[in-house]
């Protein structure tokens, strides 16, 4: 029984002693740790962190949003009318929409990089900025269509005039020949809604 | 004759740190001693399994790194098993030994966390900042892989998302020769430490008959003396190419099943991993990653249950899917719920110091118990 004693003293002083021993050797080791503020780790290429958008590249094809799983990304486009030059991709895509939309709220991003696989012009991009914190959720929303409120507005208007002179024509040309059917008017409607 | 006195209702948690997240114990006490535990959970609930059902399936993978976040590799992998099954998908060769070298990395660094907290939870502050040491570098590999550091979206539906690094195979290489030696420095610190063996030992014994009826899977189970291990037992990727031993805890220092059991086998289990790595990172055949990887995931109906062996325990994915591109139902068995639930059996009686040890080395995480 005494004997157990000075054991269980002994074992608990030795076994200590040996982890004083391994604390002591860390002592020499260098530090893990970095002056994070005025030290930053070199992050590696494929990291994960702010989205960027390389709007010359956009076609505006709306695969990204539809990746999303928490459905950060808003895109709105409007269709180019004849004669306006919307550009050409890096891989010499023609682009035929305007994106006069495209927002990304890294206040809801995930960083799971879901949206970057899809894009047929490799124009989304994860970076490796990674200190973009805000004191205002709304900051934390970023617009990255280049095109100014009156130019979308402008957009807007001049594919909106291209539908309706569509519309005009195709029901002057529907109404033409038979001016007494009634449904055929409402025909071509549809179809001008469709596209 | 003791005095009759009043029991007292005591609230552990939600915010403790000793209860590893948001987990709330109502410990029903006499004095020092436990008469009753009851978990509240709920705390972390994400209505995981319902918004599965308006997600498609690529995009469940997100929210699956998020069930249990230390491991996150590991529930990929079982989501991915579990949707191939369903499609009928092969994936190459690679694909599985890149599969297995990562969710035996992230054995080790869930184990590692596992290990340091529970000596954190009892006094030992040391081994926990060597353990995290150890763990930064296996993340700073995934990093390397994949880009994120916890939540990875890596393991998908039939493949990966990236292939390997050209580095990683010698940086993995170089990972296993650096940490061999300080799984025996952590054994020299902390698992023979006679006051750490004085609070685990004989703390908490769960015989083998209680964890069966409780069903607790994983090291919880094996601590108790039974080698129920999925990887040997159901083999599910490669694992049956591999040659590794399943730890058993044996009693060392008291009775088979106490805290100590637990811990210890988590050690060695980190040890076996080593073996898989290294054998894998031997074996690894050259090929493409993402050519089984599915245009669009849009499985059959039908239903599917898969379950692989995770650090914690057997994770289960049960889907039911009615041939859209989203799952009708996703049911998660998830081993840390059902490991908690066996909390209340091992405190009765115990004080309430070992209520602390108890729950360390069950080692739960709430992302997982309340989804």
């Amino acid at each position: 029984m005494i004997k157990q004693y000075f054991l269980n003293t002994w074992s608990g002083i030795w076994t200590v002693l040996v982890g004083m021993k391994i604390t002591f050797k860390h002592l020499f080791t260098p530090s893990v740790t970095i002056q994070y503020p005025d030290v930053k780790v070199e992050l590696p290429e494929r990291s994960r962190n702010r989205l960027y958008v390389n709007m010359d590249d956009c076609i505006g094809c709306d695969q990204c949003a539809r990746a999303c799983p928490v459905s950060c990304i808003e895109i709105e486009t409007v269709k180019s009318v004849p004669g306006d030059e919307v550009g050409k991709t890096s891989n010499g895509k023609k682009k035929a929409l305007w994106v006069t939309k495209f927002n990304i709220d890294f206040a809801k991003c995930c960083c799971c990089q879901l949206c970057v696989f899809p894009c047929p012009t490799e124009c989304i991009k994860m970076t490796s900025i990674y200190e973009f914190s805000e004191f205002e959720r709304d900051n934390l929303l970023y617009n990255f269509a280049t095109l100014t409120p009156a130019e979308v507005d402008e957009k807007k208007d001049s594919y909106a005039k291209l539908e309706a002179e569509k519309a005009a024509q195709k029901a002057a040309a529907a109404a033409e020949p038979k001016p007494v059917a009634a449904p055929a008017p409402e025909k071509p409607k549809e179809e001008s809604s469709n596209n | 004759m003791a005095l009759k006195t009043e029991e007292m209702v005591l609230n552990m948690g939600p915010q403790h740190p000793s209860t590893h997240g948001v987990l709330r114990l109502e410990l029903e006490l006499e004095g020092e001693l436990v008469l009753n535990v009851r978990p509240h959970l709920g705390y972390l609930h994400r209505c995981f399994e319902k918004h599965c059902e308006a997600m498609t399936y690529p995009q469940v993978i997100p929210y699956v790194d998020r069930l249990d976040y230390l491991a996150a590799m590991s529930n990929e992998l079982t989501y991915a098993i579990t949707c191939e099954k369903l499609m009928n998908i092969q994936v190459p060769e690679r694909v599985e030994y890149i599969r297995v070298i990562m969710v035996e990395l992230q054995r080790i660094a869930s184990h590692l966390v596992a290990l340091g907290t529970f000596g954190l939870d009892i006094g030992a502050f040391t081994p926990f900042l060597y353990c995290f040491i150890d763990r930064e570098k296996i993340l700073s590999l995934f990093e390397l892989t994949c880009g994120a550091r916890m939540l990875y979206n890596y393991i998908w539906i039939g493949g990966l998302s990236h292939d390997l690094h050209p580095d990683f195979i010698r940086l993995a290489k170089e990972f296993v020769q650096y940490f061999k030696p300080h799984v025996a420095e952590l054994n020299n610190l902390l698992s023979y430490n006679k006051i750490f063996i004085e609070r685990t030992a004989n703390v908490g014994v769960l015989p083998l008959e209680a964890a069966i009826n409780y069903n607790i899977t994983g090291p919880s189970l094996r601590g108790s003396g039974i080698k129920w291990d999925l990887r040997k037992n159901d083999p599910y990727s490669i694992y049956d190419k591999f040659d590794f031993d399943i730890p058993v805890g044996k009693g060392t220092f008291g009775q088979v099943g106490d805290c100590w059991d637990r811990y210890f086998v988590r050690v060695v289990e980190m040890e076996q991993s080593l073996r898989i790595i290294e054998q894998a990172l031997e074996q690894i055949p050259e090929g493409d990653v993402t050519s089984a990887l599915p245009k669009r995931v849009k499985p059959p109906e039908g239903t599917v249950y898969a379950r692989t062996e995770n650090p914690k325990g057997e994770l289960g994915f049960f889907i039911v899917s009615n041939g859209s591109l989203n799952p009708y139902r996703v049911k998660v068995k998830p081993p840390s719920f059902v490991n908690l639930t066996v909390l209340g059996e091992l405190c009765k009686g115990c004080f309430i110091s070992d209520v602390i040890a108890i729950l360390g080395s069950i080692d739960i995480v709430m992302g997982e118990v309340d989804r």
